[in-house]
């Protein structure tokens, strides 16, 4: 498919700006609905950094309730990304920061700790950063102990990042030499193991831990990490592989502007690419994946002081859409000199502004019009004001957003297709 | 007046009641258990810990309380200098001469810990812009004459095309200007320096100790007459000294450790006056930079380590000072007035701030730039409490010399102890010898950044922690990349320089003080703290928490764009991994 310059203008059903895991679900979700679907890609975020224990909301939060099913929308798309893993009743993780935790799902090449039988858990003793066997066997407890193997094939692989290092395990050969080194430690101790925490670093074009589980007989999976490591790359392949299969197009450029067209929108790219679509989703991720800056009027001015105030935080791109928290409207500050950021951002507290901030739900035509304005703007994600921060909440509402924008684009472009040429499936770009 | 408190005052009853100190005092728990110093020190600041030092040079056996960590107020907060004083030298002349004698000898006895800091003073245009600069430079010819003492070089006459050669970034109509010539230090390095020389001279330090009275002892033939007695704040356990001779050194906290052993507060009070920084990622400029903030006070940039400092402030505090934060509004202050001089500096990240409160002499009526850096031995012996002395006031840079000042006249007068002074000819521990980083990296296979960072805050001692990874292949890991900081090192603060806490290593090594904010090594510095010192792993996690949190906070009131991203992502990141609730 070829992208035309501006000049060209290409027209398509939904066109979902962000590559997230809300971006990557709505997407998912129109293709099923409509064919014509774009995806603009601005590079990596919130998603990429993901560590791979996936939530519906903030764990903590969860923790008594009772398992929910997911959506069958957001089902399918967990199916259609192949590589994550939720059990009905949840799943138990261990962490790099020393903590067991409760998860509603995972990355598959992450150990789920609560299915393991009766026995001890092997934390592989290695030479990698920020990894220590015995003091995580002691941090994580009783069931877990440090398990003489070697892993390191190189002498480089001490310092290596997480994910190079993984990515070295998508070769078959080198899994299978990882396997037989698991294989040999196994047969000389006496311990009986009920399964093999690793550093992150099974693979990044896929999960590596089953086709490592199988051929060792053990289940084997990595621990979570830190930010940055391979669960995020292969968030990234999945999704890649989940969009073709889905047929959605993905395109490698970052919205700067969406701008009433007629009954249409007209999304502009920073190189100057124009897509015109009926239904538009945000999906651009808040301050973690930049689709929201903080951006005090006074932060990039050397003059004492600016020349107008604005709110504190705003979309990365111009769009017809307000930011708020709370159900409120962000406001400048009545100040010169800016917000004070004690009051903008609580360490720690999911309810400060920084991170509760995003797109008003109101002011979207998430279905209905009121007062006649058009419709066909959708939103998903951390973009969202008072949105939980988590991967399987995201994902459920992109899922959400993704279908009810395809249908409204369907609905709106067959009332229109009386005036206006239809839309064919395959659109062309 | 024999029995407890000193001296019975309303203070005393409030602070210490004197049934409990007086049935400590009557009776303690085991006589024989108590232990017996010459000198009781309380406060492990750089006066404290610098005059357990001196006193154990000497032979003298002592004991530091310190209610936090040491460095944790003042010293460790300083614009991280031992500055000739330049300020002072209209004002008070001799405060000048011996802030750079001192650093001289500072230079001598640790020479790893000090770097050179360039400083570029500019002058802006005007009517009188001609005279002023005849002014500053027969100024700076005067400090000139007081270089030598530092190994300073003497001072330069820019012309405005000198300055902008110097620091193309500088804007303002500049006319010219000079230069002058100071040292940076780590002042959390020369308090820990300090205390491990003390206790490896047989003195104990009792770190995250506060002392909850200063009694008299109950036999009043006996020498060791005073009791003071103190709790660790983290394990609950009570400690009792015996001390023939107490000194308060806790700089700001001064009238409150006088009023726990009853004594009046008059002669120990001091002006609190809070000063704060702005640090930011990286060296903007090679030069220390002078500039002037919207009141006129003097306010400068300084590249420090591999950081960026802004400083300072000055006013009067009145809040808590086992909690002391700088606000947004101190940090607009700062940055308005570097970014008359240096624009840039607004664009840059800022990466945290810190807060300190400078003991000052107390005077009223005046502005807290116009007070007196002098410092003060007060002898309570005219409060009926011979043998108790007060430190009031001092500087980073003369610290030595007041210990000196101190001792000198206590060792022999209430001591009988006539040996000389020596803390200005022996090394701090590590600073017998700098070693050559790169060799010694080369040679322990660690990276040539990692060996010289360590050989900064450690000098030959360097050496010391480099051997662990030796015996623990492991402990060659860097735990905090952003610095960097070697797992053998975290081990080793915490083995021997008194580190209890993750933020008490932090402050000792700079461990996750760096851009990402302890997001990459908090969680496994709290696993090797909960190790090293045999405490549970949830109470290392929580101490990691507790760090993050600190942190979080201090550096949120300069929060700028680019930081903002990264805060949201440590939230988010120790949200998942290590589960913190708001």
């Amino acid at each position: 498919m070829n992208l035309s310059p501006s000049s060209e203008r290409s027209t398509a059903h939904v066109v979902v700006i962000g590559s997230g895991i809300a971006g990557a679900a709505a997407s998912i979700a129109a293709a099923t609905v409509t064919p014509s679907v774009v995806m603009l890609d601005g590079g990596s975020g919130a998603s990429t950094l993901a560590t791979g224990a996936i939530d519906r909301v903030f764990w903590k939060d969860s923790q008594e309730e009772p398992a929910k099913a997911l959506s069958e929308g957001a089902q399918a798309i967990v199916a259609a990304l192949e590589g994550y893993v939720v059990p009905v009743l949840g799943c138990a993780v261990v962490t790099m920061a020393g903590m067991v935790r409760r998860a509603d799902g995972h990355d598959a090449a992450l150990l789920d700790v609560s299915a393991l039988g009766a026995g001890r858990v092997g934390v592989v003793d290695c030479h990698r950063p920020g990894w220590n066997a015995r003091e995580l066997a002691r941090a994580w407890g009783e069931g877990y102990a440090p398990f003489e193997s070697s892993l390191l094939r190189h002498t480089d692989e001490s310092l290596l990042p997480d994910a190079d290092l993984a990515a070295r395990h998508d070769d078959a050969g080198r899994l299978g030499w990882l396997a037989e080194r698991l294989r040999e430690a196994l047969a000389r101790a006496r311990t009986r193991w009920t399964g093999i925490v690793l550093p992150p670093m099974l693979g990044v074009e896929r999960p590596r831990a089953q086709a490592l589980s199988q051929s060792v007989g053990l289940p084997c999976g990595e621990a979570v990490g830190s930010p940055g490591g391979p669960a995020g790359l292969r968030f990234e392949s999945a999704r890649d592989r989940a969009l073709s299969s889905a047929r959605a197009v993905k395109v490698m450029a970052r919205a700067s502007a969406v701008e009433r067209y007629g009954e249409t929108w007209r999304v502009t790219t920073e190189d100057g690419l124009v897509l015109q679509a009926y239904s538009v989703v945000f999906a651009t991720g808040g301050l973690i994946g930049g689709g929201i800056a903080y951006a005090p009027s006074e932060a990039l001015l050397a003059t004492a002081l600016p020349p107008h105030v604005k709110p504190p935080l705003q979309l990365t791109l111009s769009a017809p859409v307000r930011l708020g928290a709370r159900g409120r409207l962000l406001e400048a500050p009545g100040s010169l000199c800016g917000f004070a950021p004690e009051a903008l951002a609580r360490p720690f507290a999911r309810d400060s502004l920084v991170e509760a901030a995003g797109i008003l739900a109101e002011g979207l035509e998430s279905g209905q019009s009121r007062d006649g304005r058009p419709r066909g703007l959708f939103a998903a994600g951390d973009v969202v004001a008072d949105a939980a921060r988590a991967w399987l909440g995201a994902l459920s509402q992109g899922a959400q957003a993704g279908a009810d924008a395809a249908q409204s684009a369907l609905s709106r472009a067959t009332v229109a297709s009386g005036a206006k040429p239809a839309i064919g499936p395959a659109i062309r770009l | 007046m024999l029995d407890t408190p000193l001296v019975p005052t309303e203070q005393a009853v409030s602070l210490a009641p004197p049934a409990v100190a007086m049935r400590r005092a009557d009776a303690p728990k085991d006589a024989s258990a108590v232990d017996r110093v010459d000198v009781a020190v309380i406060g492990g600041g750089i006066n404290g810990t610098g005059v357990a030092r001196d006193f154990a040079l000497r032979g003298l056996r002592v004991a530091v309380f310190e209610r936090n960590d040491l460095a944790f107020g003042a010293s460790g907060n300083s614009s991280g200098m031992i500055h000739g004083g330049v300020r002072y030298l209209s004002q008070s002349p001799h405060v000048t001469k011996t802030s750079c004698r001192d650093s001289g000898y500072i230079q001598h006895i640790a020479p790893h810990l000090l770097f050179r800091i360039p400083f570029l003073m500019p002058l802006r245009g005007g009517p009188k812009a001609r005279i002023v600069l005849e002014l500053v430079d027969a100024y700076f010819r005067a400090y000139d004459d007081y270089q030598p003492l530092k190994r300073g070089e003497p001072h330069c006459r820019l012309d405005a095309g000198d300055l902008a050669q110097l620091e193309p970034g500088l804007v303002g109509g500049l006319v010219g200007g000079v230069t002058f010539d100071e040292w940076g230090v780590d002042g959390v390095r020369l308090c820990v320096h300090n205390a491990v020389d003390a206790i490896e001279h047989g003195s104990r330090v009792l770190v995250h100790t506060t002392v909850e009275s200063i009694a008299r002892a109950p036999s009043s033939g006996d020498p060791y007459r005073y009791v003071v007695s103190g709790r660790d704040r983290l394990r609950g356990r009570s400690t009792d000294v015996r001390a023939r001779v107490v000194v308060n050194a806790t700089g700001a906290w001064s009238p409150i450790t006088a009023a726990l052993g009853g004594l009046p507060q008059a002669p120990v009070r001091v002006r609190p006056g809070k000063g704060i920084h702005v640090v930011l990622d990286r060296r903007i400029t090679n030069y220390g930079i002078l500039s002037e903030a919207i009141d006129g006070r003097q306010v400068f940039i300084e590249p420090w380590q591999n950081v960026s400092v802004l400083g300072t402030t000055d006013d009067d505090y009145y809040g808590d000072l086992d909690d002391v934060r700088a606000t947004s509004e101190e940090v607009r202050y700062l940055v308005q007035g570097v970014a008359r001089t240096l624009p840039g500096v607004r664009l840059a990240r800022a990466i945290g701030t810190y807060a300190g409160v400078r003991p000052t002499l107390y005077e009223y009526g005046r502005n807290e730039d116009a007070l007196s850096r002098d410092h003060r031995v007060v002898d309570h012996s005219v409060d009926g409490a011979p043998g108790v002395y007060s430190m009031i006031g001092g500087k980073l840079a003369s610290y030595r010399l007041f210990a000196q000042e101190l001792c000198d006249h206590v060792a022999p007068h209430d001591l009988g102890n006539t040996v000389p002074c020596s803390t200005h000819t022996r090394p701090l521990p590590g600073g017998e010898r700098v070693p050559d980083s790169g060799q010694l990296g080369a040679c322990f296979g660690v990276t040539p950044v990692a060996a010289r960072r360590l050989v900064y805050r450690h000098g030959e001692r360097a050496l010391r922690v480099l051997e662990r990874t030796s015996r623990c292949a492991s402990e060659r890991d860097t735990t905090c990349a952003c610095e960097p900081v070697l797992e053998a090192e975290v081990r080793y603060v915490l083995r021997e320089e008194l580190a209890r806490t993750v933020a008490d290593v932090a402050r000792r090594t700079r461990l996750g003080l760096g851009a990402c904010g302890g997001m990459r090594c908090a969680a496994r510095c709290g696993q090797i703290v909960a190790s090293e010192l045999d405490l549970t792993p949830s109470e290392g996690r929580a101490m990691a928490l507790e760090f993050l949190e600190q942190q979080a906070r201090s550096r949120v009131v300069a929060l700028g764009p680019e930081q903002a991203r990264q805060e949201a992502l440590l939230a988010a990141h120790v949200r998942s991994s290590l589960g913190s609730a708001p």
